[in-house]
């Protein structure tokens, strides 16, 4: 957890922002309003504390000892659970799925989420209706999305296989959560769909806030279309689309509810990403170290995975 | 720029005079720029209409799966003929879907304005004074980096001690701090907005930090307070991994915990279910299309400089 300290603030370009007005007023301050602001502050390190300090610990003395959810911290164990993590395939396995998926649904998401974003930027009239229909998925609460796309992948009359029925299809029925080469697939499309809206969202507003001189001379320098997207719209917002990534690739690591409602993990191991592993070793089979080993290793997982895309979006930024 | 493009002529097309260079040129601007030029543009709105297509059709098919008895599910049908607006009572009278919604609501509108109350100075001393400064601001964003389900296992811990699980309360707390550095993040964005120079004043006016907190900056914060307001409101409601640990009891279930419970049944009704899902969106969508704008200044808030 205190890995990730530091890539907080390039998850935004807003804290590229003005200057705190604060910093340029040296005037001693009176005691009174230092406490003041202490107090205001003492929030944020409560929260701190009770979700980040607290949560680390614990989880670092759960992996070092015997616990069961119960019952945690009974004996000192030293390395001994990690190993046995370590060593087991399914662990890696969930590791390796979370990270592809988060990346791959990161990706389409944004891919999607710029292309949106363009197409909204250039319509004439119509955008706020067509906004607000394009925020439905972000609105709706992943449970719903989760019951909305197990509808659709229904192998017996869902939407899907209605809609493929339509245009000839005549195989066999298509169950996608079902098949384990399709399941991650369709947990990916139910969760692209609920927030590819997000990235639209934020490149869109990258989009207005871009100087219209510069389009307006580019525009008479020749550049039209798709030309002038690729050269001078999109290098423009490649912040914004990196930090919109950036979010995208967070949340995609937490997924866990569409796959608690579409598969259960399921079939076999084939949906299994790490949250939904960590869930079944702590509240299926209350092994807690082996639980907290998971979370440490997956701790570093997201820590690796976001901190390179975290630094380039500063980077570009500047 | 703008008033020297309207008194001249609309360029000539540079695209014939262009040496052929890659693929064959557009000269329909993607982005409405001045020098457009009068054709009909299709792309965008093709792609737009996709778009609200694909978002829009698998929500109307929930919809349409609420109306629908067994047989027409099976059968493929898309847009039932004979409307069965039982589902919907069944989903609703005898159940505790209302009591779930309600607590959804209590749960979400009350660790919102915690997250709100606790957020608002915090985030407004952030952005001023640079108490702390970022480090401090990165140093609260970054459990929300991590997956929740890390902290699960601990806050439930922390709640049992407490005598909290199983109580609407101690979930309405855990979504005021769960929630908290995604209101800190976004109010300080807001908050940057406003001039230095007006809290300044007051200040040497003799008004205290708190003081001008309460009497100029929360006034001002009115609007922004609203939109990310909402959001947490809408985050809180969502929640599902939390609840299903935090709240097990029918009476303090909320909505996400009940449709999940709903699917997990040995026979799983899908017209009951959808129209379940359907009660319980229902007051997503009217805030979605009705406050539209609020939302997207909150969600955009941190984005745009």
């Amino acid at each position: 957890m205190a890995t990730d300290l530091a890539t907080g603030p390039a998850a935004g370009p807003a804290v590229s922002g003005p200057v705190p007005a604060g910093q340029r007023v040296p005037r001693p301050r009176r005691r009174a309003q230092t406490w003041q602001h202490r107090l205001m502050v003492s929030p944020l390190i409560l929260t701190v504390l009770v979700l980040g300090a607290y949560p680390l610990v614990f989880i670092v003395g759960a992996s070092l000892t015997e616990s069961t959810l119960g019952n945690p911290f009974q004996e000192w164990a030293g390395l001994a659970s990690a190993r046995e993590v370590v060593a087991s395939s399914d662990v890696t396995d969930a590791l390796a799925r979370g990270a592809g998926y988060a990346v791959g649904v990161a990706a389409l998401s944004t891919v999607l989420g710029v292309v949106l974003a363009l197409a909204l930027s250039g319509l004439r009239r119509g955008g706020g209706l067509a906004r607000g229909l394009l925020l439905l998925p972000l609105m709706t609460p992943p449970v719903v999305v989760a019951i909305v796309w197990r509808l659709v992948f229904n192998p017996a009359g869902g939407l899907l296989a209605t809609l493929l029925g339509a245009v000839g299809y005549e195989g066999q029925a298509v169950a996608v959560l079902s098949s384990p080469g399709l399941a991650l697939l369709g947990v990916a499309i139910a969760d692209t769909w609920q927030w590819t809206p997000l990235v639209m969202l934020l490149v869109y507003a990258g989009l207005l806030g871009l100087d219209r001189e510069v389009l307006e001379a580019a525009a008479l320098d020749g550049a039209h279309g798709l030309r002038l997207v690729r050269h001078v719209v999109l290098p423009s917002v490649a912040g914004v689309v990196l930090a919109a990534f950036f979010v995208r690739l967070v949340l995609a690591f937490k997924v866990y509810d569409l796959v608690a409602v579409m598969t259960a993990g399921g079939p076999g191991q084939s949906t299994t990403v790490p949250s939904y592993l960590i869930h079944q070793a702590a509240l299926q089979q209350f092994d807690l170290d082996r639980a907290a080993v998971i979370t440490l290793l997956l701790a570093v997982v997201v820590t690796v995975v976001t901190v390179p895309v975290a630094l380039l979006t500063r980077k570009v930024e500047r | 720029m703008t008033s020297t493009l309207s008194t001249r002529p609309a360029p000539a097309p540079p695209v014939l005079a262009r040496p052929a260079v890659g693929p064959p040129v557009r000269t329909r601007p993607v982005l409405r720029t001045g020098a457009r030029r009068r054709r009909p543009r299709l792309l965008a709105p093709v792609v737009v209409v996709l778009g609200v297509v694909l978002a829009v059709v698998p929500l109307l098919y929930l919809f349409s799966v609420s109306l629908m008895g067994r047989n027409e599910l099976v059968a493929g049908v898309l847009v039932p003929s004979d409307l069965r607006w039982s589902n919907w009572g069944d989903a609703v009278v005898g159940t505790t879907l209302t009591q779930a919604v309600l607590n959804s609501v209590l749960a979400a509108v009350g660790g919102a304005l915690l997250s709100l109350a606790l957020a608002l100075p915090g985030a407004w001393a952030l952005s001023r004074r640079g108490t702390g400064g970022r480090t401090l601001l990165a140093t609260v964003m970054s459990p929300w980096l991590l997956p929740p389900i890390v902290a699960v296992v601990p806050l439930l811990t922390l709640l049992r001690i407490l005598g909290l699980t199983n109580s609407l309360l101690g979930l309405t707390l855990v979504y005021g701090l769960v929630n908290l550095p995604v209101a800190v993040w976004l109010l300080q964005a807001f908050l940057h907005r406003i001039p230095g120079e007006i809290d300044e004043a007051a200040q040497l006016d003799g008004a205290g930090p708190l003081r001008v907190l309460t009497s100029i900056v929360l006034p001002l914060a009115g609007p922004s307070l609203v939109a990310v307001g909402l959001i947490v409101t809408l985050l809180g409601y969502s929640e599902f991994l939390l609840a299903s640990f935090l709240t097990q009891d029918a009476a303090s279930q909320t909505l996400p915990v009940h449709l999940s419970l709903l699917l997990g049944e040995r026979v799983a009704e899908y017209g009951k279910i959808a129209a379940a899902a359907m009660v319980g969106i229902l007051p997503v969508l009217v805030i979605a299309l009705t406050l539209q704008r609020r939302l997207v200044e909150g969600l955009t808030a941190g984005a745009v400089k």
